[in-house]
């Protein structure tokens, strides 16, 4: 990106070798000039990392070893207390169970569904605009949007969820879906799982493209069943994009709030909350900054090592192959 | 590009963890350097009815900017954006000059504690702002009076006067009478009571008006200075009251999932005979109701009981306004008799103060909850609606509990401890 083309370039002496390597050609100040240029061409993004990045980050760390209630300027210092605090917190605990379960099925459920429908749609030429739009439309959607409609779909008197239930004879499993402890969480892991199936199932669809159908169809003839030919033939020439899709969805689950803060608040007493929303909740409805702070910096510590290994994995396979 | 999945997680990692730091920026005032003309930024809580917004804009462009030259721009933003936000806008000087808050310790006392808000002692003596006694008290810190009281308000029984009639049914007196008219309104096949509880603010008003018709104004008193439990038997019977009355059947299916606006949707289609709230609810009565409606206090279990009382937001002033003269004047007008009048007639509000009602044209039943909170207000034997007197905490603890105690995830006992645990 920062090598001169060499078109451009000025022929070699060839009366003075010069030093190899990367050593420009160009006159001193011309290349004073193209520096000067490149820092004022990168110098706005630096300045919006440092206001909006930098700076707040900062911020944080200085907020998480004092007790800032969002009144008093000068809040105590409290060393670590923020944190050991936040792990002796049962609701902590009951948070992070919940987003362990969203990572797991939130992670698992739309990869699983929108592979399945890729390869449903695999070879399917005819009306596989009309899929891919039916099935990516939820995924634009505002995530409040599409939490609010969810929340009346659920709702038990008047939501078609139980009255569909009552009307194919299933009335017994009704139930008040978000307002209930047992099934609020997962009601909500439902809704997100739909809203990100079509951004796997298009993407997935796409990289299936690109897979080798001579391979596909050798394999076949080799006496390779479905499943076998999905296992050894077709994951491994999409495991890159794969990867990437996995290690979006995972990350998801760390950082998931908008669904459970529209659709239940965290409730019923407390049984959806995950770490965002008591993050949030400590912050902003108890004003307890510093842990509500705390409890999303130990987030973000979480998600970092997923983000990083998923990201080599992915780097390795897509440049030496699966069996790397 | 390499890294990009990894420097993408980094950041929205990093932007989800400062997303929790409220700004300490301390700028010099708000003097923006601007000429002298007075416009004044009045922010209030965002209203159901957006119309309202615009009407009260009018009024004031009306009856305080024509006469004083005093520009007012009124500005609303949702009430769980103005507690994520206003302390960080009083504090830098960039927010409003007069704005709309609650009373109690978790919203102006706070902020007065904070020195955020002008102390307005010396000018209730000077302008003669006369409010309702009780209401001045949720204003005042230390001895010091920080705001205006906002709207009073009440809490209690409302039901459908029609389907009460066409049951032979009487007007509740006691619990005895709620439970008897609830058998008989869900053996007619409705909900007997519109109840829902998943925002969680809801559970405290149930708690508050069953407390209170219980235990009386003193009962209420001593439990929420602390000098009595919040483990005692009284606590105890009034959340077994409400996990009662859904066992029975007389409340909707599942109430932890059911929304305020479907609970009152309920009420208004007929759908459902009763619904406990506020007096609040007496406008949007008026507009969607197409029968007659009562009001009553939530019964107690021998008697007739007793209004929950509270206030709703009322104005302070900024500490950091830049123009504090034109501010005072136009909280004169707002604490004016007239303004008063104007919200009762267009915004079915209760004002904390005496109004004659006789010069006002409201329906009947508005014109009965302007009475009985006339008549609370000068008695003072009125309940507490328990969210506005006590801490953030605690609030969390009774907002979790009373669904917890409707979920069975907790039992009343056990909630009733985790009060007083929160209390102390």
């Amino acid at each position: 990106m920062t090598a001169p083309a060499p078109a451009l370039a000025p022929p070699a002496d060839p009366r003075r070798p010069g030093p190899p390597g990367r050593r420009s050609h160009l006159p001193a100040v011309t290349r004073r000039a193209q520096a000067r240029l490149g820092v004022l061409l990168v110098l706005p993004l630096l300045v919006v990392m440092a206001v909006f990045l930098l700076f707040p980050m900062a911020n944080a760390i200085y907020y998480v070893f004092v007790d800032f209630d969002g009144i008093d300027l000068t809040p105590p210092f409290v060393g670590l207390d923020n944190f050991s605090e936040l792990f002796r917190d049962p609701k902590v605990w009951a948070a992070f169970k919940n987003n362990a379960i969203w990572i797991v099925l939130g992670t698992i459920g739309p990869l699983v569904l929108g592979l399945a429908l890729a390869l449903l749609l695999w070879n399917v030429e005819r009306g596989s605009v009309v899929y891919k739009v039916v099935f990516f439309l939820p995924y634009v959607l505002p995530q409040v949007a599409v939490a609010v409609v969810w929340g009346w779909i659920y709702e038990p008197s008047r939501g078609w969820l139980n009255k569909v239930l009552d009307l194919v004879g299933l009335g017994a499993f009704t139930t008040g879906w978000l307002g209930n402890p047992d099934t609020a969480l997962y009601a909500v892991l439902a809704t997100a799982i739909w809203a990100t199936l079509g951004f796997v199932f298009v993407i997935l669809l796409s990289a299936l493209r690109t897979v080798d159908t001579d391979l596909v169809d050798a394999a076949r003839l080799d006496g390779a069943n479905g499943a076998q030919r999905l296992r050894h033939i077709v994951l491994p020439q999409i495991m890159p994009v794969f990867l990437m899709i996995t290690t979006i969805t995972l990350l998801g689950g760390f950082s998931v709030f908008e669904y459970v803060f529209v659709m239940t608040g965290g409730g019923p007493a407390g049984a959806t909350d995950v770490l965002g929303t008591y993050a949030y909740s400590s912050a902003f409805q108890l004003n307890r900054i510093s842990y509500g702070t705390s409890l999303a910096l130990v987030i973000t510590l979480m998600a970092v090592p997923f983000a990083v290994w998923l990201n080599r994995l992915q780097r390795r396979i897509a440049l030496d192959g699966p069996g790397a | 590009m390499k890294l990009f999945p990894a420097r993408t997680a980094v950041v929205t990692a990093c932007l989800l963890a400062t997303a929790c730091t409220g700004g300490t920026t301390e700028s010099a005032g708000g003097d923006d350097g601007g000429g002298s003309t007075a416009t004044l930024r009045y922010l209030i809580e965002q209203q159901e009815d957006a119309s309202s917004q615009e009407a009260l804009q009018e009024h004031i462009d009306a009856d305080f900017t024509q006469e004083s030259g005093i520009e007012v721009e009124v500005e609303s933003l949702p009430l769980e954006v103005m507690r994520t936000v206003l302390q960080t806008q009083l504090r830098s000087g960039e927010g409003p000059d007069v704005f709309a808050w609650g009373s109690g310790p978790s919203f102006g006392g706070a902020l007065a504690e904070a020195g955020l808000v002008r102390d307005l002692t010396s000018d209730y003596e000077e302008h003669g702002w006369e409010v309702y006694d009780f209401a001045r008290e949720r204003v005042t810190v230390d001895g010091k009076v920080y705001g205006l009281p906002g709207e009073a308000e009440t809490i209690g029984l409302y039901y459908n006067k029609d389907v009460f009639a066409e049951l032979g049914l009487e007007e509740p007196q006691s619990l005895d009478d709620v439970r008897a008219a609830s058998e008989a309104v869900r053996e007619a096949g409705m909900t007997p009571m519109a109840v829902g509880d998943k925002e969680g603010w809801e559970g405290g008003h149930l708690l508050s008006m069953a407390l209170s018709s219980a235990v009386g104004s003193d009962g209420m008193e001593a439990l929420v200075s602390g000098e009595q439990p919040w483990t005692s038997p009284e606590v105890v019977a009034a959340l077994q009251l409400w996990k009662d009355f859904d066992a029975a059947g007389f409340l909707p299916e599942s109430p932890t999932s059911v929304d305020y606006d479907t609970s009152t949707a309920l009420f208004f289609s007929g759908d459902a005979a009763m619904i406990p709230t506020g007096s609040w609810l007496v406008a949007e009565i008026e507009d969607n109701a197409d029968f007659e409606v009562g009001y009553i206090p939530f019964p107690a279990p021998d008697g007739p009981g007793i209004f929950a009382g509270g206030l709703g937001s009322g104005p302070y002033v900024s500490a950091n306004t830049d123009d504090e003269d034109a501010s005072l004047e136009f909280l004169d007008f707002l604490a004016s008799p007239e303004h008063a009048q104007w919200t009762v007639e267009n915004l079915a509000t209760i004002p904390p103060r005496e109004v004659d009602s006789d010069e006002l044209e409201v329906s009947p039943l508005f014109g009965q909850v302007l009475e009985d909170t006339a008549e609370l207000s000068a008695s003072g034997d009125f309940g507490y609606n328990i969210d506005v007197l006590v801490s953030d905490a605690f609030n969390e603890a009774m907002y979790d509990g009373m669904q917890a105690v409707f979920t069975g995830q907790s039992t009343p006992e056990q909630v009733a401890a985790t009060l007083e645990a929160a209390q102390s």
